[in-house]
């Protein structure tokens, strides 16, 4: 038999190598007896029909072991056979080999100036792939297949149509059967590195097949990106972002999406990284609870979850036996937490101390210490309410719980999970903001489950903003009903009220005392009073009468100009004429009439000593220039002296540790159309500060008086003190900036903030003080049965004991407050006492009070920011004016810095560093030009930006810089402001210059004061300083000491 | 495995071969000594071992003997490990004996019986992997068994399956897509003449498409007609080098 015989058969063909059959019967058969089996092998021929047309393919046999995961299996292996061939259809213009591949079809484009191959990573942007505007798009098989089996059949149906679609320019190359293109995966490699090697080498084949002429880009994630990035020529690899941003920046669209979907990743990453095990522990059944709590294995308390790090919740544990303070027990991360939302009551089980964890919340940097930790076992009590949600788009797949053919709904607030809405109800309310309730949670779903119970119309307007801030807490803006209204008494024109004869109880005090408001310019409700004048025994009598509320009047009419009799409760004191001590005290009823109802201004004005004032004010519109001087100069002598008092008693409060600290508010104009103008941060002025001091005496006495006569039963305020660790970044900017804050009391506090005083930035101290505050703990109602006398004591205003009497109108407990005091000074205790309240009764009472007001006070707090974001919101932040202010620093974080800009009374962040490395760089003039890569060092003191050429600047505590507000819009939750900083120079506003001064501190202001006194006549002559103030005595005494006076002897 | 394209849109089956193309098949004939035929073959992953006796006198019951012609004796066996999962399969069950049976009835067409009268020809064949066409593989081994044994047959009998997926006949399906539950049939075919040995098919198939299930089949057979008289030629000129031509 020869050679020549091969010509009789038909054509056959060879294949030449045998094939690498890893771990085959047959491969060690080969291996034992190759010289004898031989085994002679061949591959199919062609022929026409369902064959191969042409040379024919050579097919090569490989073979890869799988492991196949059958349900209700131990997972098999399997080896299965995989053909190799040489020519696979590359399906591109630009094949260099057109009759070998043999492409049909749709081609990719030769105009392109490159090739795409996306990676298994990019499966996350699928939506972006899907645009025709990503043109020469080749998906390897390798991919698709991994496409395939991460995403499900709807992926790749997509990827089908897409492939099908002519518009789109993408097509398939089926990689794993081409014989240059395929590796075998070696043992002990991962499926993903294989993954990567290969479609990679088939990329390489790609270029060169394509004749080198066209780069092929392969699109993958950031390992493969290091490791493959300059292998070889022709082909590159880069991450999607930025692919986008080199070829295709121009396309809007595309990096929106991008934008949201790395949103959306990130918040999945920080969700899954708690949740690998997603089944929670049930709840202990509640005899075990009860059993729990009483023998003290649990602890109960109410549950916060952290604003800022959304995983990190804690449990306040009010513990009234043991220990005098609240304590707190970290539950870190989402298992422990077990399914309780913010707001639950829930039993705790404390971990042991080698399972401690630290906090990390974001205002925490410096905080290493280990806290109790634990983990939540039973919830006692649920916190009833509904949420406001937003609902992601349809095409939102990222929201689409694929298991359980639900969406997931946004909610307003950032610290309640994700809840399961069924899509239909989803889609019925797509665009809006809906309220659902959270129907339940089971121990194996990462999502509780919610129904809609309503909706508040689309979001985006102010209206609806507003409505879903009131509705988040629970504040209702229902009108009265018509049963309550029909309670008060009628005051109408046909109808008006007039004091009622029958009242023989009430002291009257109209004819002999000089009562007069003072209130914001446009107050409707006046509710309290002020009164001043001299005995006959030479003492002075002070008087706060307040609106006895047990006689609700309407607000009066401005029409109505005649002598107006009020109902009041009037607290009167004795005073010694030149000590201010208080001789007697007295409780009442009585019956006043306001002679004047200034306004803050007004009075400010005749504080001053400027009289033109009266131009103004009303009631001297019609009077005569005799009367108009004797009245004039009577308010005034009025005005003065209950300055002087309130200082007084401030001075007094001092010394005990009042604490002074202003609230940043601010006060929105608003115009006709309900648009915005302007946020003006309200001042304190002297007056302010006057009317407040005699309120707070007044407290002070009602509440001495209703804990005298009911010891058990007195609704009074407590301030209990600040928590320590809460002053560290006040200590810390405080320290940075040249001061020291000591904290170890109320007074020493005050003295150290009133030290704490930068000459030449008065700032400073401002923003010092407003650090303070947030230290700060809530006051509290409580009701005087529940607690230990020592307890009483209020913190901030350096009281033993305080009530609220001085605002029925507007608050509920002043009118409790009010009822105790007339019981007190009742003859007859019986009868009243019955109607008071018991201790059970005013401390639950107590508690609802408390918590409404935090909501009131959380919700004004939103508003404010909603309406600062709705104020930048239409305006072009690069150019209008407005968005430019001056910003003061004072706090440095890991890559940005605290800023609080005193014009509208912003406080934010400005970031000094981004994410990948780059630093702000500023110019030689202070003038911001961009962001370079470069490092940050930050220390307390001072944060210094360094970029990579060596240029560096450097930012101080409490420096100032000039800052740019825009504002970030988003989609579900809240609008929030984002600041940057422009420039290192202050910012001279332009309307600065004209708005007035702010009031100085107190040191300040007493030696103005002092320096105002009239100096008597026979003194003057000894006037020796030029100067008017203490400061510039002392300088000239220096000055003085300094002076070379050898001359002059 | 359900999610498996058997047919992607390319046109690629799961391994990787175009509709009509074959697994790779690898063949010897004379591998036991102390048969008088034997072989192995190998289709893709299949591997079937045939071992043929004869013709030798009846064993057993006389009365058995066919007075005309040679009793074709065929048993078929699977090895335990030739599944994913090891599975014991006793000797005398239904698909060895059905199996058993339909080789019987391929080898009493292909096999010149008349020459042989009472006597018994045995016919065993054993699966080592099997990975689909179990049928085809062991008819294709036991031909050339046969061969080896020198017994005179009418012509090569070759085996092949089709399936029909997606409108396309496949041929020479792999365990994979037998498992997919589509409609396959198996095909035992005398080349020369085009006559079917036996055709066996187990499942629905609308009676429009049988024809080109049954012409891919055919096709696919006669490939591997090539191939087994390949083998044959290569064996014989080997036995003959050593026998020194």
């Amino acid at each position: 038999m020869s050679d020549t015989d091969a010509g009789r058969w038909p054509r056959l063909i060879h294949s030449e190598e045998e094939a690498a059959t890893a771990g085959s019967v047959s491969g060690a058969l080969a291996e034992g007896r190759a010289s004898n089996l031989g085994l002679v092998s061949a591959c199919s021929p062609s022929s026409s029909g369902y064959w191969r047309t042409g040379e024919g393919n050579m097919l090569e046999k490989t073979e890869r072991v799988i492991t196949v995961n059958a349900v209700y299996r131990c997972p098999l292996r399997v080896v299965r056979e995989h053909y190799l061939r040489p020519c696979v259809p590359c399906n591109s213009a630009l094949c260099s080999q057109p009759e070998y591949c043999c492409n049909v079809g749709k081609l990719l484009p030769a105009e392109v100036t490159h090739y795409m191959v996306p990676d298994s990573s990019v499966f996350d942007y699928f939506e972006i792939l899907e645009m025709p505007e990503l043109k020469g798009v080749i998906w390897l098989q390798t991919v698709t297949d991994a496409l395939h089996s991460k995403r499900g059949w709807r992926y790749c149906n997509k990827l089908r149509s897409l492939l099908k679609d002519p518009s789109h320019e993408c097509v398939l190359f089926a990689n794993e059967y081409h014989v240059s293109c395929y590796h075998a995966r070696e043992k002990q490699t991962l499926k993903k590195d294989w993954e990567k090697r290969i479609i990679y080498a088939a990329a390489l084949w790609y270029y060169k097949h394509c004749g080198e002429k066209i780069p092929i880009i392969i699109v993958a994630d950031e390992d493969s990106t290091k490791r493959y990035k300059v292998k070889s020529k022709g082909v590159y690899v880069m991450t999607f972002k930025e692919y986008l941003n080199k070829f295709y920046s121009d396309l809007e669209a595309a990096h929106n999406s991008c934008d949201f979907i790395d949103e959306a990743l990130y918040e999945e990453k920080l969700e899954s990284l708690e949740a690998s095990g997603i089944n929670y522990n049930k709840y202990l059944p509640p005899d075990i609870l009860e059993a729990g709590l009483k023998s003290g294995r649990y602890v109960e308390g109410i549950l916060y979850v952290n604003k800022h790090t959304k995983m990190e919740a804690f449990v306040r544990v009010q513990d009234t036996d043991q220990s005098e303070e609240d304590y707190e027990i970290l539950i870190d991360g989402i298992n422990p937490r077990n399914r309780a939302l913010h707001g639950d009551r829930v039993a705790v089980k404390m971990f042991p101390e080698s399972l401690w964890k630290r906090r990390m919340g974001a205002d925490h940097e410096g905080y290493s210490e280990y806290v109790p930790t634990g983990h939540v076992v039973g919830i006692t009590q649920k916190h009833k309410r509904d949420y406001i949600v937003t609902f992601p788009s349809k095409e939102d797949i990222l929201y689409y719980s694929r298991k359980t053919k639900k969406y997931l709904a946004v909610p307003w607030d950032y610290r309640i999970p994700r809840i399961r809405i069924s899509r239909k109800q989803a889609e019925k309310y797509q665009f809006c903001r809906a309220i659902i309730h959270i129907d339940s949670w089971d121990t194996d779903s990462r999502y509780p489950d919610g129904h809609v119970v309503g909706t508040l119309g689309t979001g985006g307007d102010l209206e609806g903003e507003m409505k879903s801030l009131l509705m988040e807490h629970d504040i209702s803006e229902r009108p009265f009903s018509e049963a309550q209204m029909g309670e008060l008494p009628v005051n109408t024109a046909e109808k008006p009220w007039s004091v009622d004869h029958e009242e023989q109880d009430r002291k009257d005090l109209r004819k002999t005392h000089l009562v007069f408001t003072i209130d914001p310019k446009g107050c409707e409700d006046v509710d309290d009073a002020l009164s001043v004048r001299t005995l006959s025994s030479g003492n002075l009598e002070l008087g706060v009468h307040i609106a006895d509320v047990t006689y609700f009047v309407k607000p009066k009419s401005h029409l109505d100009k005649e002598a107006r009799a009020r109902y009041a409760m009037s607290v009167i004191w004795e005073l010694d004429m030149t000590t201010y001590e208080i001789k007697k005290v007295w409780y009442g009823r009585s019956i006043i009439h306001s002679t004047y109802q200034l306004s803050y201004e007004a009075a400010q004005e005749l504080l001053d000593g400027n009289l033109s004032i009266t131009g103004n004010i009303e009631e001297f519109q019609d009077m005569e220039e005799k009367e108009k001087e004797d009245r004039l100069q009577e308010l005034t002598w009025a005005i003065e002296k209950l300055a002087d008092i309130a200082s007084h008693f401030r001075a007094q409060r001092g010394l005990d540790g009042a604490l002074d600290l202003d609230g940043i508010e601010i006060s929105v104009l608003l115009d006709e159309e309900k648009n915005i103008l302007d946020l003006v941060p309200r001042q304190q002025r002297r007056i302010h500060r006057m009317v407040a001091e005699c309120m707070i005496l007044a407290n002070h006495w009602v509440a001495r008086k209703i804990y005298e006569s009911f010891p058990r039963q007195a609704l009074l305020r407590r301030h209990p003190p600040p928590r320590q660790n809460l002053f560290s970044e006040l200590k810390q900017s405080a320290k940075a900036g040249g001061f020291h804050i000591d904290t170890s009391s109320n007074r020493a506090l005050a003295l150290s903030l009133d030290n704490a005083y930068d000459v030449s930035d008065p700032m400073v101290n401002k923003l010092l003080r407003n650090m303070a505050t947030l230290a700060m703990s809530n006051a509290l109602y409580f009701s005087t049965g529940s607690c230990r006398e020592r307890e009483f004591h209020h913190y901030g205003l350096g009281l033993d004991k305080y009530t609220h009497f001085t605002s029925p109108i507007r608050r509920y407990a002043d009118i409790i407050v009010h009822r105790l005091l007339i019981a007190a000074i009742a003859e007859d205790k019986t009868k009243t006492e019955l109607n008071l309240l018991s201790d059970r009764c005013l401390e639950e009472l107590c508690d609802h009070i408390n918590e409404r007001h935090r909501a009131a006070k959380l919700c004004q707090r939103q508003a404010t920011e909603l309406f600062q974001c709705h104020f930048f919101r239409d305006k072009d932040a690069d150019r209008d004016e407005r968005c430019v202010a001056d910003g003061i620093i004072y706090a440095f974080r890991d890559t940005a810095v605290q800023l609080y800009i005193p014009r509208y009374g912003i406080k934010g962040t400005a970031n000094l560093k981004t994410k990948d490395g780059c630093v702000l760089h500023f110019g030689a003039n202070g003038e911001k030009i961009g962001w370079v890569p470069g490092a940050l060092w930050r220390s307390h003191k001072q944060a210094d930006c360094v970029t990579s050429s060596g240029q560096g600047v450097t930012f101080r505590i409490f420096e100032h810089v000039t800052v740019k507000i825009s504002v970030q819009a988003q989609q579900y939750h809240p609008n929030s402001l984002r600041l940057e900083i422009l420039s290192k120079k202050p910012y001279l506003d332009p309307e600065a210059r004209h708005t007035p001064k702010s009031s100085p501190s107190p040191t300040r202001e007493l030696v103005e004061e002092n320096s105002k006194e009239n100096i008597p006549e026979e003194y003057r002559q000894f006037q020796q300083t030029k100067g008017e103030s203490l400061y510039t005595l002392l300088e000239e005494m220096k000055n003085l000491a300094i002076q070379d006076i050898s001359n002059n002897l | 495995m359900a999610g498996l394209e058997l047919l992607s849109d390319q046109g690629y089956r799961v391994d990787g071969r175009r509709a009509g193309e074959l697994r790779k098949i690898q063949a010897r004939m004379g591998v036991f000594a102390q048969a008088d035929g034997s072989a192995y073959i190998e289709q893709g992953n299949t591997k079937a071992l045939a071992v043929v006796y004869g013709p030798h006198e009846i064993r057993g019951s006389r009365s058995r003997a066919l007075p005309d012609r040679a009793l074709v004796n065929c048993q078929y066996s699977s090895a335990t490990f030739s599944t994913a999962e090891r599975k014991r399969r006793p000797h005398g069950d239904r698909k060895s004996c059905e199996l058993g049976l339909q080789l019987r009835q391929t080898f009493e067409a292909a096999i010149l019986t008349q020459l042989h009268p009472r006597s018994q020809i045995d016919i065993y064949v054993q699966v080592l992997q099997a990975d689909g066409g179990t049928y085809a593989a062991c008819v294709n081994a036991a031909t050339l068994a046969v061969l080896d044994a020198g017994i005179p047959m009418r012509d090569f009998v070759c085996a092949c399956s089709a399936g029909f997926v997606d409108g396309t006949a496949l041929t020479d399906l792999s365990h994979v897509e037998e498992a997919s539950g589509s409609p396959q049939l198996a095909l035992a075919l005398l080349p020369a003449s085009g006559q079917i040995a036996l055709l066996e098919m187990d499942a629905r198939l609308h009676e429009d498409h049988l024809e080109q299930v049954l012409e891919a089949a055919a096709q696919a057979a006669r490939g591997v007609h090539t191939l087994l008289d390949r083998v044959v030629r290569q064996h014989v000129r080997e036995a003959s080098i050593l026998l020194g031509d």
